[in-house]
């Protein structure tokens, strides 16, 4: 039980961070990424832009699976859908807009092909639940892959062998270094989270809650289900269309096969790690899933010397470490991360009487 | 004409091998009411155990020779003389090969049970009674730990495998046109379909069979009746991935053994769906319509077409019969 968070006016009870702790906590967060931002070197920067763009993607599963109960393990189309719809708009409007404003159009159009194409997804989710939709999504992954690296669409996408994405430009601030790219990616998914955290203060948001604790009772209380399971895919797939889009301007070429059922695999995988259906869930999960590798990686590198021969059993070492992650993490915290972060403070809120 | 039933025919071996793999994923469903994503990865495993003892262990220099090359005396005198690749030679080179492929299978069988069973007990057991999406995760992750270790113990490296029936090609004709097969081909879909006749006939007729569909129909009542459930569990794992050995062993015969086997579990999710979760027949039927439809696919529109249908497939049966062809409809409680 929260003591002590006592309110004097409604505008106080409705603020987004309601407690002098939350607001120190978001300030804190914001400096912190200042600091990065201006300090790091350029390996922590790199890491931190992976695990921005991952962050978005996976704020995104949240909201479909998290929040409304959808499992969904095909989020990865989103992405690819957003990171190819960056490249081509760029491509196709070379002459049409003025350098400086592309950027800012592409990211909104590519978040919109996105839910677009998600609703196109969600369409099963009206039908089946559980097992099946999870199904449903993963064909639909495969399907929007194998589309991509077909030869009819080759010149649009590049097929197989990928494509060269664009450097964004913002009213003539090229973002061409990862610096300035980690910047943008912050500042996004600082966005991301808050306009998350706030959704679910909303109607709509209340509504997905409704659905994932029980479908039936939400549809007889007067949710449509036809509407907010589509607007909970269309949100979820424009939020990955995003983190897609990010993808696309931070590496210089995309190729079709880092969207395949891996990548679905890892947002969802960062989802259980860090705790489903909370805001903050997706930012400790991305951290471990990322920083996990590399935290192998290093140790793997310091244990044999960096010898050639057993450098091949790095990469399996990892997968076996993702899928132990997810193993674990569901046997013995199924809450994720999030909540034992959660008993941590409440211990530390109630110290030193009883935890 | 001709050129169909060529096509149809070969859609129907690959998908009498879909059936067999489709088959464990069934049989866990039925006892265990989870679906096992990872049943696509055991089965890459099982090719693994059967290219272990098939191809390593016989290579090895502790080994015997006879188990690397059988060559008993009449055996080198039918080949005296023999013209090149002629089907009776074709029969020689597999028995020569007997030895290593009975104790490929063998020991395929063994191993895998043995994996099924440890997967049981230490993944599933704990999550008893835990919600459908708790063990559909489990199991996802699982496949980054198999296919892992796969990695890890045997390299990614392709590699080859014996067959398990002798490779003569078989010609015969219908109307006006040559059909054309592989008698190797021919001897899996067989095996194929009479192991899953052989376990839908246990599940039907035998003691433990009837104690997995009583498992199927009510856990509580089962255990009141004084079956041990959990036995169950663990009898559907060891069976699921036993047969799995077996359709490893026959998909690493055909695609040669690496790391991308565990891939086909995931069409074959596909069809199970589209089948029915937790009806044989209808398995066995989209089993062979997916295996039809790929090879007409494949004629039709060319080979990289065809790794799609099964996904095509299963996202309009969902749409038109949410719970597939032959599903039961699931009864919610609210």
């Amino acid at each position: 039980m929260i003591t002590g968070n006592l309110k004097a006016s409604y505008a106080a009870d409705e603020q987004v961070f309601d407690n002098r702790n939350k607001r120190a906590f978001l300030y804190a967060a914001l400096l912190g990424l200042a600091a990065l931002a201006g300090f790091a070197d350029d390996y922590v920067i790199l890491v931190a832009c992976q695990m921005g763009i991952l962050l978005i993607a996976v704020v995104g599963v949240n909201v479909v699976t998290g929040y409304t109960g959808l499992i969904s393990l095909g989020h990865a189309a989103f992405v690819a859908v957003g990171a190819y719809t960056v490249t081509i708009f760029h491509e196709a409007f070379a002459g049409a807009i003025p350098e400086g404003l592309r950027a800012l159009i592409a990211i909104p159009v590519a978040m919109a092909v996105s839910a677009l194409v998600g609703i196109i997804v969600g369409l099963p989710s009206l039908r089946v639940k559980g097992l099946y939709l999870a199904v449903a999504t993963l064909s639909a992954n495969f399907i929007v892959i194998f589309l991509i690296e077909q030869e009819v669409f080759a010149p649009w996408t590049g097929g197989m062998v990928g494509i060269d994405t664009p450097a964004p430009d913002f009213l003539g601030w090229t973002l061409d270094t990862k610096r300035e790219m980690f910047v943008l990616i912050a500042a996004l998914g600082v966005l991301t989270l808050l306009a998350v955290q706030n959704l679910f203060r909303t109607r709509v948001g209340r509504a997905f809650i409704a659905i994932r604790d029980r479908d039936y009772s939400a549809e007889i209380m007067g949710i449509s289900l036809l509407r907010t399971k589509l607007t909970s895919f269309a949100i979820s797939a424009a939020l990955c269309g995003l983190s897609g889009a990010l993808f696309a301007y931070f590496y210089a070429r995309i190729l079709p096969e880092q969207f395949e059922l891996a990548l679905s695999l890892e947002l969802v995988a960062a989802m259980i790690v860090g705790g489903m259906g909370r805001t903050m869930g997706p930012v400790f999960g991305v951290a471990v899933i990322v920083m996990v590798p590399e935290v192998i990686k290093s140790i793997f590198g310091v244990a044999t010397g960096g010898e050639a021969g057993v450098a091949q059993l790095l990469a399996p070492l990892q997968e076996i470490a993702f899928g132990l992650l997810i193993v674990l993490f569901l046997l013995f915290e199924p809450l994720g991360l999030n909540h034992m972060a959660d008993r941590a403070l409440r211990a530390l809120n109630r110290w030193p009487f009883a935890r | 004409m001709g050129q169909f039933l060529q096509f149809a025919i070969n859609g129907l071996m690959s998908g009498a091998i879909y059936a067999l793999i489709a088959v464990g994923i069934v049989s866990v469903f039925k006892a265990t009411k989870v679906v096992n994503f990872a049943h696509g990865y055991v089965i890459m495993v099982g090719a693994y155990f059967y290219y272990t003892f098939a191809v390593l262990i016989p290579g090895a220099e502790w080994a015997p020779n006879w188990l690397a090359a059988w060559q008993p005396g009449w055996l080198v005198e039918m080949r005296e003389g023999l013209p090149m690749f002629s089907p009776m030679g074709a029969v020689l080179d597999w028995v020569q090969n007997l030895p290593r492929i009975a104790l490929g299978l063998a020991g395929a069988v063994l191993a895998n049970a043995a994996l099924g069973l440890v997967i049981e007990r230490t993944l599933m057991r704990p999550l008893m009674g835990q919600s459908v999406f708790a063990m559909i995760m489990i199991t996802v992750g699982l496949i980054s730990i198999l296919a892992g270790a796969v990695q890890l113990v045997w390299t990614a490296d392709a590699d080859f495998v014996p067959h398990i029936a002798p490779n003569t090609p078989v010609r015969f004709d219908v109307g006006e046109t040559t059909i054309f097969l592989f008698g190797a081909d021919i001897v899996n879909m067989v095996v194929a379909l009479l192991i899953f006749a052989a376990i839908v006939a246990m599940v039907r007729f035998t003691k433990s069979g009837v104690a997995i569909r009583a498992t199927a129909e009510d856990q509580s009542t089962a255990y009141s009746m004084g079956i041990s459930v959990p036995k169950v569990f663990s009898r559907a794992w060891m069976l699921a991935a036993a047969t799995g050995a077996v359709a490893g062993a026959i998909l690493a015969t055909r695609n040669g053994i690496s790391p991308s086997l565990g891939l086909f579990g995931f069409s074959v999710l596909a069809i199970v769906l589209m089948g029915g979760l937790d009806s044989y027949v209808g398995v066995l039927i989209a089993a062979l319509a997916v295996g039809v439809l790929e090879a007409m696919t494949q004629w039709q529109l060319g080979g990289d077409w065809a790794e799609i249908v099964p996904y095509v497939a299963v996202l309009i049966v969902i749409l038109i019969r949410p719970h597939g062809l032959f599903g039961q409809k699931e009864v919610e409680r609210i």
